[in-house]
C-alpha cells in the first residue's frame, strides 16, 4: 500500500453551489503533490474536506488504508494531518516553543525551560534556523511558517497540508522553505501544495491535479506535462499569450519624483513616467516598493524634493483624497484590508470612490448610481448575480476587478498598480494585463509594482528594482530580465 | 409575498420580529396591554431613549462607540435650564443644541486625530460632561418653565403627544441620512474598513466629527424633551442611558465591529426595551427582576443573529 490518502468520489454542496462534484485525489507516501485551480475551483474546499473542517456529503476518505471521517481539524491533527493556513493561526505574543507545544501539554505546571529545551533540539534537528525562545510577533512570514512546520512535525504528522505558502514570502525564503519540503519528502511525509504559480510546481511537485468549477480535470505527472498543458487544464482554453502588450510608448513625461523619502523605509528615491509607458518597480518584500505608492498617494508620511504630475509642480499630498484630486490613483495591494469594503455591495463599492458623480449637495442619486455600477460590471465583465451582491461573496478575481472598476471610473494621470494579480486565477491575471495596457494606450502613466517576475519582466517598459528602501537602478529594453532583476533585488550591481 | 421572502424579510429585521413576539405575548397575558392609549405611553416613554439610540446607531455603523450620550443629555439639560431662566425658549433650545454639537464634535475630533479608541475617549468625555452638570448646577435641580416650553414634553399634535412626533420625524431624518446621503455611504464604508474608506478618497477625520456631532445633537433634543417632560433639569439626567440605547443598536441588528445595523432595527430595539417595562409593569412583576429580562433578551437577540 503505498497510497497514504485516498479520496474517492467526494461531493460537498454548499447552498446554491456544487462546490465538488465527484473528485477523486490519491496522495502517496513521500509525494509532493500539487494541487491547482482558479479560485472558485473547489481547492480549498477539498482540502477543508481533508483536514476535518468540513464533512463531505458523499464520497470515502481512506487514510492509511482505513476509511476515516473527521469531525474537527483537530482529530485530523492527532491523526497525523497537518494543515498549514495562508493566515498561520499562530498564538504571537507566545514564544516559539509554546506555539509548537500548545494543545499537547498534559497536566496543569510547565516548566518553561523545558518546553525551550525540547522545543530547541526538535529545531535543530530539523535544521530550522529559529530560536525556541523567540516571541512569534517578532518572526517575519516564512519563520511563522517554520514554526507551524515544527508544529506539524512534533504531532507526528504523515500528511502535511500547506495552503499557498509562498504567497507572502520572498524568493530566497520559498527556496528555503523548498529545500526543507525536499527534507521533509526524505523522511517520507506527504504533501499537499496549494500554489498559484506554475514555476514553483515545477521546482517541487511531484504530481499535479487540476481541479476546475468544482470538478477534476485531471492528474499528471510533473515530468510529462507542460505550463501550457496545465494553464489550458485550469482555465478549460488555451491561453495563447498569457501577456498582451500592444502599449505605444509616447515621449511626454507625465509623472516624476525626485528625492523621495518614506521614514525608514524609501531612502532617496528617483523615477519618471512617461504617458502609456508602463513603469515596473521590483523588489523583495520589505524592500520598500508598496511604501512607494502609499507615500506618493498620501496613505504614509513622505517627503520629496520635487514631485511633478503632468507638469504641474506638487510640494505634498496630505492625504488619498487630495491625491486623487490631482490625478494620481492607486490600486492597493491587498483588496480585502484595502481595496474594498467587504459587507457593501459592489454598486456601493463603486460609488464610494466615485460620490461625486452621483451625488447633489450630500444626497446620492441611486438610479444613477445603479447605471454607474451597471456600466463598470459590464465594462470589466465581473461576474455577479446583481450589483447588489455583497463583495465579500464574490471570487478573488471579481473583486479585484471592482477594485479596478471603482479606480479608474475617473480616469488618473498616473496610477500605483500594488501587487494588481496577487491571489487571483490566471484567467483573471490575463484580464488584468489587458486593462494594465488599455490604460497605457489611453495616455496614462502606469506603474506597476510587483513580487511576480514573470509579469513584470514581459508588460513593463522600463523596471526600477529596490533593495532595502534604495533604487538600485532602472532596467531597459532587453536588459529586463528575470535573472537582473534578481541580482539588483538581493544587492548585486548588474555589470 | 411568498412564504420564503417574508422568511427573509424577517430574518432581515429580527428586532420586527422580537417587537411582535412580545407584544403578542404580553397581549395574551392581560387585557389592560393591547390598547391604543397604552402603545401611545410605550410610545412616548421610548422616544428620548430611541432619539439617542438614532445617533448611537449612526456613531456604531461606522464603527465607533459613544458612552458620553448620558452626560451631553445631562449637560445640554441643565443649559437648557439656565437659559429658560434668564431668557427666550427658543434661545435656550438653540443653546442646549449648541451644547450637544460642540460636546459630540469635541469627541469626534479627539477620535479622529488623537486616533484614539472612541471607547475611552467617550469615556472620559462622559465623565467629564457630567462634573461641568454638577458644576453649573451645584448638584441641585433646576426647576419651573413656561408654558410654550413644557409644550414639547407635555403636549398634543392632533392627539399624538409631541415626544413622539419628535421621534418619529428624527426617525425619518436618520432613516434618510443613512440610506441617500453621501454621509450615510461613507458612514457604513468607515465602519466596514476604515482604511478602504480612506484610500478611496474619504476624508475619514472630517466625516468622523459629523458623525459624533449628529449622536451630541440628537442626545441634546433628548435633553430637551425630558426636561420639557418633567418640567425640571436634574444633574443626575441620562445615568446609564449610554447602555440602554446600546442594546437598543444591537437589538436592532447592528454589529459592535461597525459597518453593519439599520435605522429601523433600532427603532424596534428601542421598543422591544421599552414593550417590556410596561407590560413587566402591567403584569405586576417587581422591577428587580426587569433587568434580568432585559439582560437575557439582549443575549438572544445576539446568538440568533450569530446563526445567520
Amino acid at each position: 500500500m503505498d497510497y497514504i490518502l485516498e479520496v474517492k468520489g467526494i461531493t460537498k454542496i454548499f447552498p446554491g453551489v456544487v462546490a465538488l462534484d465527484n473528485v477523486d485525489f490519491d496522495l502517496k507516501k513521500g509525494e509532493v503533490h500539487a494541487l491547482l485551480g482558479e479560485n472558485g475551483a473547489g481547492k480549498s474546499t477539498l482540502i477543508k474536506i481533508i483536514s476535518g473542517v468540513h464533512r463531505a456529503d458523499k464520497g470515502t476518505i481512506l487514510y492509511m488504508g482505513k476509511p476515516v471521517s473527521f469531525n474537527s481539524p483537530t482529530e485530523a491533527m492527532k491523526a497525523g494531518i497537518a494543515t498549514i493556513h495562508q493566515e498561520l493561526n499562530l498564538f504571537e505574543d507566545l514564544t516559539v516553543a509554546e506555539n509548537i507545544f500548545v494543545g499537547s501539554i498534559e497536566g496543569f505546571l510547565v516548566s518553561k525551560r523545558k518546553l525551550i529545551n525540547v522545543a530547541d533540539e526538535l529545531l535543530r534537528k530539523l535544521n530550522f534556523n529559529i530560536k525556541a525562545n523567540s516571541v512569534v510577533k517578532d518572526l517575519n512570514t516564512s519563520e511563522k511558517q517554520l514554526v507551524s512546520i515544527a508544529k506539524a512535525l512534533f504531532l507526528n504528522s504523515n500528511v502535511i497540508i500547506m495552503d499557498e505558502p509562498t504567497a507572502t514570502i520572498t524568493e530566497h525564503e520559498t527556496n528555503i522553505l523548498f529545500n526543507i519540503i525536499r527534507d521533509l519528502k526524505k523522511r517520507g511525509i506527504s504533501i499537499i501544495f496549494i500554489s498559484h504559480r506554475l514555476e514553483e510546481v515545477f521546482e517541487i511537485a511531484d504530481r499535479v491535479t487540476v481541479l476546475r468549477d468544482g470538478k477534476l480535470v485531471g492528474t499528471v505527472d510533473v515530468n510529462s506535462t507542460s505550463r501550457q498543458e496545465l494553464i489550458s487544464m485550469m482555465v478549460g482554453r488555451k491561453i495563447s499569450d498569457m501577456y498582451p502588450k500592444y502599449n505605444v510608448l509616447k515621449e511626454k513625461e507625465v509623472f516624476s519624483i525626485e528625492g523621495l523619502n518614506i521614514g525608514r523605509m524609501v531612502r532617496n528615491v528617483s523615477f519618471n513616467v512617461k504617458e502609456g509607458e508602463i513603469f515596473g518597480i521590483a523588489g523583495l518584500v520589505g524592500s520598500g516598493k508598496s511604501e512607494i505608492a502609499l507615500g506618493i498617494y498620501g496613505y504614509m508620511p513622505a517627503k520629496w524634493k520635487q514631485m511633478k504630475v503632468a507638469g504641474k509642480t506638487i510640494d505634498k499630498i496630505k492625504s488619498p483624497d487630495q491625491a486623487l484630486k490631482e490625478g494620481i490613483a492607486m490600486v492597493p495591494e491587498d483588496r480585502k484590508t484595502m481595496g474594498l469594503v467587504l459587507e457593501l455591495d459592489v454598486m456601493k463599492n463603486i460609488v464610494l470612490q466615485n460620490v461625486k458623480e452621483v451625488e447633489n449637495a450630500g444626497v446620492i442619486n441611486w438610479r444613477r448610481a445603479q447605471k454607474m455600477a451597471s456600466e463598470e460590471v459590464e465594462k470589466y465583465s465581473i461576474k455577479v448575480s446583481s450589483i447588489k451582491q455583497k463583495v465579500k461573496t464574490l471570487s478573488g478575481g471579481n473583486q479585484q476587478k471592482v477594485v479596478l472598476a471603482k479606480v479608474l471610473r475617473k480616469a488618473p494621470k498616473v496610477i500605483f498598480m500594488v501587487e494588481p494579480t496577487r491571489g487571483i486565477d490566471v484567467g483573471a491575471k490575463v484580464d488584468v494585463y489587458k486593462i494594465v495596457n488599455n490604460l497605457a494606450n489611453a495616455g496614462i502613466g502606469v506603474v506597476f509594482i510587483s513580487s511576480e517576475l514573470p509579469e513584470i519582466v514581459r508588460l513593463c517598459d522600463r523596471v526600477m528594482v529596490m533593495h532595502r528602501g534604495r533604487s538600485m537602478g532602472i532596467l531597459e529594453g532587453a536588459g529586463i530580465t528575470q535573472e537582473n532583476i534578481l541580482k539588483l533585488a538581493t544587492g548585486v550591481d548588474v555589470k | 409575498m411568498s412564504w420564503k421572502a417574508i422568511l427573509r424579510k424577517m430574518r432581515e429585521y429580527p428586532a420586527i420580529v422580537g417587537f411582535v413576539g412580545i407584544v403578542i405575548f404580553f397581549a395574551v397575558l392581560s387585557d389592560r396591554f393591547f390598547t391604543l392609549s397604552n402603545f401611545l405611553i410605550i410610545l412616548r416613554q421610548v422616544s428620548i431613549q430611541a432619539i439617542i439610540a438614532f445617533g448611537m446607531t449612526i456613531v456604531i455603523i461606522s464603527g465607533g462607540i459613544d458612552l458620553s450620550v448620558g452626560s451631553i443629555l445631562a449637560f445640554s439639560a441643565v443649559v437648557l435650564a439656565g437659559f429658560l431662566k434668564s431668557g427666550s425658549v427658543f434661545v435656550a433650545i438653540l443653546m442646549a443644541l449648541l451644547v450637544g454639537a460642540a460636546m459630540g464634535a469635541a469627541n469626534g475630533f479627539i477620535i479622529a486625530k488623537g486616533k484614539i479608541q472612541p471607547f475611552i475617549v467617550t469615556l472620559a468625555t462622559m465623565a467629564i460632561g457630567r462634573s461641568l452638570t454638577l458644576v453649573y448646577t451645584q448638584g441641585m435641580p433646576i426647576t419651573g418653565f413656561p408654558r410654550s416650553f413644557r409644550f414639547i414634553g407635555r403636549g398634543d399634535i392632533a392627539g399624538v403627544p409631541v415626544p413622539i412626533v419628535i421621534m418619529l420625524s428624527l426617525f425619518a431624518l436618520m432613516w434618510f441620512i443613512l440610506h441617500n446621503t453621501k454621509l450615510g455611504l461613507y458612514s457604513y464604508a468607515i465602519g466596514g474598513n476604515e482604511t478602504a474608506a480612506k484610500l478611496s478618497g474619504v476624508k475619514v477625520d472630517r466625516y468622523k466629527v459629523v458623525i459624533y456631532m449628529i449622536s451630541g445633537v440628537l442626545s441634546a433634543v433628548s435633553g430637551i424633551i425630558l426636561t420639557a417632560r418633567l418640567n425640571s433639569a436634574q444633574p443626575t439626567f441620562g445615568v446609564g442611558y449610554e447602555l440602554d440605547a446600546i442594546a437598543a443598536v444591537v437589538l436592532g441588528g447592528a454589529s459592535l465591529a461597525g459597518g453593519k445595523g439599520n435605522i429601523l432595527g433600532t427603532l424596534f430595539g428601542a421598543l422591544i426595551m421599552g414593550t417590556l417595562n410596561n407590560g413587566l409593569n402591567i403584569l405586576n412583576i417587581s422591577p428587580f427582576y426587569q433587568q434580568a429580562v432585559k439582560g437575557i433578551i439582549i443575549l438572544i437577540a445576539v446568538l440568533l443573529e450569530r446563526e445567520n
